[in-house]
């Protein structure tokens, strides 16, 4: 009995399997039939003097939506494309731009990174244009996720662009985890200055929308990231130019940044370690920041003068 | 053992068995009305001795303070007033008396010294009781050290040995810095957990700031997507009623229109057989 039950199951999934291979076989034919009548309609011929794209764009949506079933990623991405053109001159920005994002993920599964970055982009603006900033900016963060490992400056550009579109539109608090995500790219690719100042970019951005924390936690980590870089004078003159806010300045990071500094002052290696390690502030930053501030103090230590002010 | 040892010791067992003595009684009662004034006043007191015995050893059983207090402020009275008899006992243990042997009257001021020694020994919450001079004399000091409260003698200062350190004080100072040393540990695992705290309750600040806006706009939007529900629902149904009156009427008339034809229809089929050729 049991082995009657079991013959039955695999006749069944022999079964099943032949019927979904006849169900793929059927998607591919009414996606090549799609695609065929709907190019038909947007070709101008001596009887068509105008493309019909009211009934094509359906028809490349379907076709589109077959191939992606199926398998077939660079059909499917033409036909996205393709769809968001309908939709774009059916005044339809929101669902085009939704095309085009499913057209810049098959790019990215044929490792089309040009046209990754493309498509993305044309998301956003097509996202801006019907009046969604925040969806435009998402728009932008993905694209650039997708291609940070082999396009990184590309995706350091459209994460930029991210964050200037929130600020522009009064919406930083939701540019944080971008801020975050560019300065980490910046230090994977060791331009430590440039991840320096996106920190102090996302501090300011914080500084407006009153997320105190989130700031004080940014100029901490933009001082790490200089003396790591072996800047003594820019973190010295960051740390200044930050102590100067009272929010900053009461706050247990400007604490720890105090103790760095005799640290770094007294030009003592040890010393500096010994500080790091037993501040409860630093566990507290990002991974990449806990990364660098571990490996302190680079380079040569020398105890640092302190410039006397003259009082004539 | 000492002659007052030997005499305290016959006196406890004399009280022990005086029930058996007929002579002592015979002569306690003689005594009342006797000529011996020392025995006479030897007797009050060890009566007034035992009576203050038994006061302390009831305060000492006693639970309430303030009656440990009373109990022990009346000892004390009566230490007092046997320790001041006791100088008239000493004079009165020097007459001569009639018919005492030479040995009693020699014991007697032994007595008196005994007597006094019981006196002091009774305990009233205040004294313990001397053991001599052989408490505070450890480490080998010369003499014994004792610890006075603001009772700074220049003696005590000028001595040599006033300020080391005892083997007893360098434990003291080891133990408090031992744990002085722990509490210092454990403020600082308070510490660092507290500040984990204080970051965790500062970013869910920051976040729930940022998430209000997003959902009063949620809010609003789903505002006007019910009101616009809404909207559409009545009209809908506005619509449904007035193509159901159309459509009523119409099918009304339809239906009427229909019945008068079938009643005519019967009524032209039912009068045609009554003009049948029976006429």
């Amino acid at each position: 009995m049991c082995v009657k039950i079991l013959k039955l199951g695999k006749l069944r999934k022999l079964e099943d399997g032949r019927a979904s291979v006849e169900e793929e076989r059927g998607r591919v034919k009414v996606a090549q039939r799609c695609m065929t009548k709907a190019n038909y309609l947007t070709t101008l011929s001596f009887t068509r003097w105008v493309k019909d794209w009211a009934n094509a764009t359906p028809l490349f949506e379907q076709a589109a939506l077959n191939f992606k079933l199926v398998k077939m990623p660079e059909e499917a991405k033409l036909a996205y494309q393709q769809a968001a053109m309908g939709q774009i001159k059916q005044s339809s920005p929101w669902t085009a731009a939704k095309h085009m994002e499913a057209a810049g993920v098959l790019a990215k599964e044929l490792s089309c990174w040009n046209e990754v970055v493309d498509f993305f982009k044309q998301a956003s603006a097509l996202y801006v244009e019907c009046g969604k900033v925040q969806p435009g900016a998402d728009a932008l963060i993905r694209g650039a996720r997708a291609v940070q490992e082999l396009k990184p400056n590309d995706a350091l550009t459209m994460y930029m662009d991210a964050c200037r579109l929130l600020e522009d539109d009064n919406r930083e608090q939701m540019a944080f985890d971008t801020y975050r995500a560019a300065s980490n790219l910046y230090i994977k690719l060791n331009k430590y200055r440039e991840a320096a100042v996106v920190l102090l970019r996302w501090g300011q951005a914080a500084n407006k929308c009153k997320a105190t924390q989130s700031q004080c936690k940014a100029y901490l980590s933009a001082i790490i990231v200089y003396l790591y870089a072996e800047s003594y004078e820019d973190a010295l003159a960051c740390y200044n130019n930050c102590a100067s806010m009272d929010v900053f300045s009461k706050s247990d990071q400007d604490q720890c940044a105090q103790l760095l500094f005799l640290a770094y002052r007294e030009g003592r290696a040890n010393e500096i370690k010994h500080v790091i390690s037993t501040s409860t502030i630093i566990p507290h930053l990002d991974h990449m920041i806990i990364r660098l501030a571990k490996q302190l103090p680079q380079g040569k230590v020398m105890s640092q003068e302190v410039p006397e002010m003259d009082i004539t | 053992m000492s002659v007052i040892d030997i005499l305290t010791r016959v006196d406890v067992l004399c009280k022990k068995y005086e029930k058996y003595d007929l002579d002592k009684q015979r002569g306690a009662a003689d005594s009342m009305s006797g000529n011996d004034q020392f025995l006479r006043l030897y007797t009050v007191l060890e009566a007034d001795i035992e009576a203050a015995i038994q006061k302390s050893q009831d305060a000492q059983s006693e639970k309430n303070r303030a009656v440990v207090a009373t109990l022990n402020a009346e000892v004390r009275r009566s230490k007092s007033a046997l320790q001041a008899e006791i100088p008239k006992l000493e004079k009165l243990a020097e007459k001569k008396v009639k018919d005492l042997s030479k040995e009693e009257m020699a014991a007697r001021p032994d007595l008196v010294v005994a007597l006094a020694q019981k006196i002091q020994d009774i305990p009233d919450g205040v004294t313990v009781g001397r053991r001599g001079g052989t408490w505070g004399a450890k480490a080998g000091a010369s003499k014994p050290v004792e610890i006075k409260v603001d009772a700074m003698h220049p003696d005590d200062l000028m001595r040599p040995e006033h300020y080391e350190q005892t083997e007893e004080s360098l434990g003291f100072k080891q133990e408090y810095e031992a744990r002085r040393a722990k509490q210092d540990e454990g403020l600082d695992v308070i510490a660092a957990g507290l500040t984990t705290l204080k970051d965790m309750a500062g970013d869910i600040n920051e976040e729930l700031n940022k998430q209000m806006p997003l959902i009063d706009e949620v809010d609003t939007k789903v505002d006007k997507a019910a009101a616009d529900l809404k909207n559409t629902n009545v009209k809908l149904k506005e619509t449904l009623i007035k193509m159901r009156s159309n459509r009523n009427f119409c099918v009304d008339i339809i239906l009427i229109v229909i019945i008068l034809g079938i009643g005519g229809y019967l009524y032209t089929y039912i009068s045609t057989p009554f003009t049948s050729p029976f006429i």
